[in-house]
């Protein structure tokens, strides 16, 4: 029966004699199903690979065990060489004696041999019983899914279309446009929005590779990267559609400051978007106007910036001053926020332009008072400390954008989580766009609120994304994984064993788990696309019945009976 | 008498490190990169997550002869797999009530999310933990004599 | 006969008799004069239903409702415990809830103080009236495997589970020990043939296992025949449950154990996790 060859590496001397590795050798060599224990002077020098490959080919042993250095460094790399000539990574395993041994305890000659030791007979077990998953490959679908037609959807939609694939774009209203379409001019070129939207609306309406489906929702939604199936309902009926990627670009809502600055009491107060469907519509513009940013923004309910705030309103502003030169217009503000030199330059236009430029402290807000209409503001000036009281016809409020209320229901059908101001969850700082579940991206105001320049970026980046996945003609579950290396492996069940108690479809980050109906009872299957290969299920099953072959308990156990010489053997 | 105040003999308590590849492993590496000191009766056992340590392999380990057992993983919020460390952490908190109820004591089980990512690190939190370790008694002798006594085997 | 008995009987009679229910599952008196569970199937067996001595009859409940038809209306009479450890059971899929009723029951006081039962009542009594608990911690009988320091609790306790014959009565009698296979009886945790059952890969793991989902029934030590008091390795964990998360198994149906979310879905009380950078650290040192 093969058995294993153990190479030890003297590392060019780095690890004698802290270790004492014919102490090593003569222990392993005593070792049930080792059938050959060698030195080398290093593992790592380009004549190494060969002649390792050499050594186990004539050993006939058909498992591994290096005793070498750190598996972050040199020693990690031979082991992805031997992987790279074919050899089966889980009947290779490397023992770190040097970092982890010899040069840790180098005082302790018996204490790092005996370690050294441990370590090695610990390796030994695991070889025993260390598996490997059996990998999936799915067919690709050349489609995607874009969920919204604004900024972001048009653009992630059109840049899909450009590179080969076929795009199924939903939106939930009868247009594209999204939020553009309630705007009338985009800052800070000041091109009227519907320009801004007409060559996507017009791509969209003449490029065969995008469906446009209006007054269209998804309703239910199940797959994995590669294999969505989506089914989308509108009152013409449902469309199943089964695309490889899908794009969430569901943009953000409005919020309505009912309760504040005399809101809903006074007449002329407005909010922005009320300001700017006026401007769209070419209604005549009051004489005197005073902006407040930050309404219900920077607050305890929402305590973040939505950035475009304050570029709207000052775009509003110097159209106002553009329109009447005799417009009184003010803007009362906390922070200025207009990033960059592009928007800097805006901003100082609009002093240029005449509009005035008031700081206000949030804790002495404005008041708005009047009778029945607004009349005057009263601001205690922050810079100067002088209370002014502005006569005005019209007062506009800035207030923030905030998460869809479709979001809930998306998250859900896509189990992609959301944080927590409702915006969906972009999956840690190291993989913009992309989300917790594989294949599922975001963009736009849906991920957090932007322009619709940014949006649109945004939009194309998230079309880049998609697209590594919509040019595989396959992915296979081990490939679908954003670590380096690769996915150590995924969770397997174990036929017959499993009681349905449910507990790793409540742990698993991924919602990989689900439990099916198998005669009477409930049984969990592990879907290997989604499996990250945490481990989170395996240390929750009651009864060791889901394990990852990679990393399975028999091999664990082993090794831990190992781990010091005097506890259990075997 | 080493630095950390123990002797090296068999008196050093056992240690059985479960460490996330992704710091904790990183942090043992690097102590010995920088050739930090620490007592030869510690293993370590590398794991892609805190979360794939199970409890049960934590008790497996005190009676299979550690004094005490390390669960390394990443801080709340820096797991590579999405929060599947705060399940960890949970578990292992509810394991101590258990290890402390009949007496084994949670002080024997270390619970290090986000503490031992550099070498200085895991040297000073492994090296605090023999010193917690050091006065108590010995698992491995107390389940020596419990496997002596008469019974059926 | 006590009132609550006589309710029950009362009740259980008109559920058979009205056709409400295809089955009673309690306790009966046979023609040997033998207490033992039984399932009623007509009004006029009833007569020889009891509710004593204390048998925990979830577990039962579900094995009958496996081997029964489909469209069998199953009543179980059961106290507080028992109906905790029925709502475990369905939040772990073991059970159909819409299968079943219960008829449920107070405990007395002596009842309750025999089995140290902090909630000696199921939540909607059928018969009987609701009495106080039992603090075990503030019990001086309780006191006896908890007391003393470290030391002392192990010396106990490695006297206590020493009497293990590894009969497995324990994890047969729990309700919510149901998985096959079992950990403890594989090998690679618990070595076979080896008699006691070793403290930790045995008694610990079952007790860890049982960390968020014991209902503190007693059936365990009830179960024992060397009298090893298992239930009290139970109370630490969740009192600790009860006091972080507001956590009880057996009374919210509708709640998932907090040992299987993350911190944003079941929070300690008192601490809250406001952005994902946020960091707590476990104390390394104590």
């Amino acid at each position: 029966m093969p058995g294993v060859i153990a190479i030890l590496c003297r590392c060019c001397g780095q690890i004698e004699p802290a270790v004492d590795l014919q102490a090593l050798r003569e222990r392993i060599g005593r070792e049930a199903g080792v059938v050959s224990v060698e030195f080398r002077d290093s593992l790592c020098l380009p004549e190494d690979g060969a002649a390792i490959v050499k050594a186990v080919e004539s050993s006939g042993a058909d498992r591994i065990l290096l005793a070498a250095c750190s598996p972050y460094g040199k020693a990690g790399d031979v082991v992805s060489a031997l992987c790279a000539r074919g050899i089966d990574r889980s009947r290779v395993r490397l023992v770190d004696i040097r970092e982890g041994c010899a040069w840790i305890h180098r005082g302790d000659q018996t204490g790092a041999t005996a370690k050294a030791c441990d370590l090695l007979c610990m390796g030994l077990g695991f070889l025993r019983y260390g598996g490997c998953s059996t990998d999936a490959v799915v067919a690709v679908r050349p489609e995607c899914l874009v969920a919204g037609a604004g900024s972001a959807g048009l653009a992630a939609a059109v840049s899909i279309a450009r590179a080969g694939f076929q795009v199924h774009l939903v939106e939930r209203a009868a247009e594209g446009g999204g939020m553009l379409k309630l705007i009338s001019r985009v800052y800070p070129t000041d091109v009227e929005a519907a320009e801004k939207l007409r060559p996507y609306l017009e791509e969209v309406e003449r490029n065969p590779r995008i469906a446009f489906h209006p007054k269209t929702r998804v309703v239910s939604a199940t797959g994995f990267a590669g294999d969505f199936k989506v089914r989308l309902a509108s009152v013409t009926g449902d469309v199943n559609v089964r695309v490889g990627a899908v794009i969430l670009a569901t943009g953000a809502g409005v919020w309505l400051p009912r309760g504040l600055y005399r809101y809903g009491e006074l007449k002329e107060v407005l909010t922005l978007m009320e300001l700017e469907r006026r401007q769209r519509e070419g209604k005549t513009a009051a004489k005197r106007s005073v902006f407040i940013q930050c309404v219900g923004a920077r607050c305890p309910e929402r305590p973040y910036c939505a950035t475009m705030c304050c570029p709207s309103s000052i775009k509003n502003a110097v159209l106002l001053r553009k329109a009447d030169p005799d417009a009184e217009v003010t803007i009362l503000y906390r922070d200025i926020m207009t990033p960059g030199h592009i928007l800097e330059r805006y901003y100082r236009s609009a002093l240029e332009a005449g509009v005035r430029f008031i700081r206000f402290d949030p804790a002495q807000p404005p008041v708005v008072s009047g009778d029945g209409h607004v009349e005057r503001v009263e601001v205690f000036d922050a810079i100067s400390g002088v209370k002014r009281e502005i006569e005005t016809d019209q007062v506009v409020l800035s207030t923030p954008l905030v998460a869809n209320a479709d979001n809930a229901k998306l998250s859900e059908l896509f189990h992609v989580p959301l944080d927590g101001y409702g915006f969906f969850r972009e999956d840690y700082s190291l993989h913009p766009l992309e989300t917790r579940q594989g294949g599922i991206f975001i963009c736009g105001s849906a991920r957090w609120p932007v322009s619709s320049a940014e949006a649109a970026t945004q939009g194309e980046g998230a079309a880049m994304k998609a697209l590594a996945i919509l040019g595989r003609k396959e992915i296979s579950a081990l490939s679908l994984s954003r670590l380096p290396e690769g996915k150590l492996g995924h969770a397997r069940i174990e036929d017959g064993a499993c009681s349905g108690c449910g507990n790793c479809v409540a742990v698993c980050p991924y919602d990989a788990c689900t439990l099916q109906r198998v005669g009477g009872a409930f049984v969990s299957r592990a879907n290997k696309m989604r499996c990250r290969a945490c481990g989170s299920c395996t240390a929750v099953c009651p009864n060791g019945t889901v394990q990852m072959p990679e990393h399975n308990a028999r091999a664990v156990g082993a090794m831990i009976r190992r781990a010091f010489a005097e506890g259990d053997a075997g | 008498m080493n630095a950390h105040g123990m002797t090296d003999k068999t008196t050093t308590p056992r240690v059985l490190v479960f460490a996330c590849r992704w710091c904790a492993l990183v942090g043992a590496d690097a102590a010995g990169r920088g050739r930090a000191d620490l007592p030869a009766s510690f293993r370590v056992i590398p794991v892609e997550c805190a979360a794939m340590v199970e409890p049960d392999s934590v008790l497996r380990a005190l009676a299979s002869g550690a004094d005490g057992v390390a669960v390394m993983g990443c801080h709340l919020g820096g797991c590579r797999f999405n929060d599947a460390n705060h399940v960890a952490l949970k578990r292992m908190e509810a394991l101590g009530d258990l290890l402390d109820t009949v007496g084994i004591g949670r002080r024997r089980l270390l619970l290090s999310f986000g503490a031992a990512h550099e070498g200085r690190q895991f040297t000073e939190v492994l090296g605090a933990f023999f010193r917690e370790l050091a006065p108590l008694p010995s698992l491995a002798a107390w389940r020596k004599t419990l496997l002596n006594q008469p019974s059926f085997r | 006969m006590s009132e609550t008995l006589k309710t029950i009987r009362e009740k259980a009679e008109n559920l058979l008799a009205g056709g409400l229910a295809d089955g009673v599952l309690c306790l009966g008196r046979d023609r040997f004069n033998v207490v033992q569970p039984r399932l009623f199937r007509k009004a006029e067996e009833i007569a020889s239903l009891e509710i004593e001595p204390k048998w925990n009859l979830a577990k039962l409940a579900m094995q009958t409702l496996r081997a029964l038809e489909k469209s069998f209306r199953l009543t179980v009479v059961c106290r507080g415990c028992d109906e905790r450890a029925l709502l475990e059971l369905g939040k772990r899929n073991q059970i159909d809830a819409a299968r079943m009723t219960t008829l449920s029951y107070t405990c007395g006081r002596e009842q309750a103080e025999a089995c140290l039962c902090a909630r000696p009542y199921p939540e909607n009594p059928a018969a009987g009236e609701k009495i106080a608990g039992v603090d075990p911690f503030g019990d001086p009988r309780f006191a006896g495997p908890l007391a003393g320091d470290d030391d002392t609790r192990m010396a106990r306790w490695t006297g206590l589970l020493s009497r293990c014959l590894k009969c497995y009565g324990c994890r047969n009698a729990c309700p919510i020990c149901v998985c096959t296979p079992c950990k403890l009886e594989d090998d690679l945790w618990v070595e076979r043939s080896a008699v006691p059952a070793e403290m930790i890969p045995y008694h610990l793991i079952r007790a860890f296992h049982l960390s968020d989902t014991c209902v503190a029934c007693g059936a365990c030590q009830d179960a024992c025949p060397v009298g090893i008091p298992l239930l009290a390795l139970q109370l630490v964990m969740r009192r600790s449950l009860r006091e972080k998360y507001g956590y009880e198994a057996g009374l919210q149906a509708d709640r998932k154990s907090p040992l299987l979310m993350d911190f944003e879905h079941a929070s300690p009380v008192g601490l809250t996790l406001p952005a994902w950078t946020v960091s707590s650290e476990a104390p390394h040192e104590r």
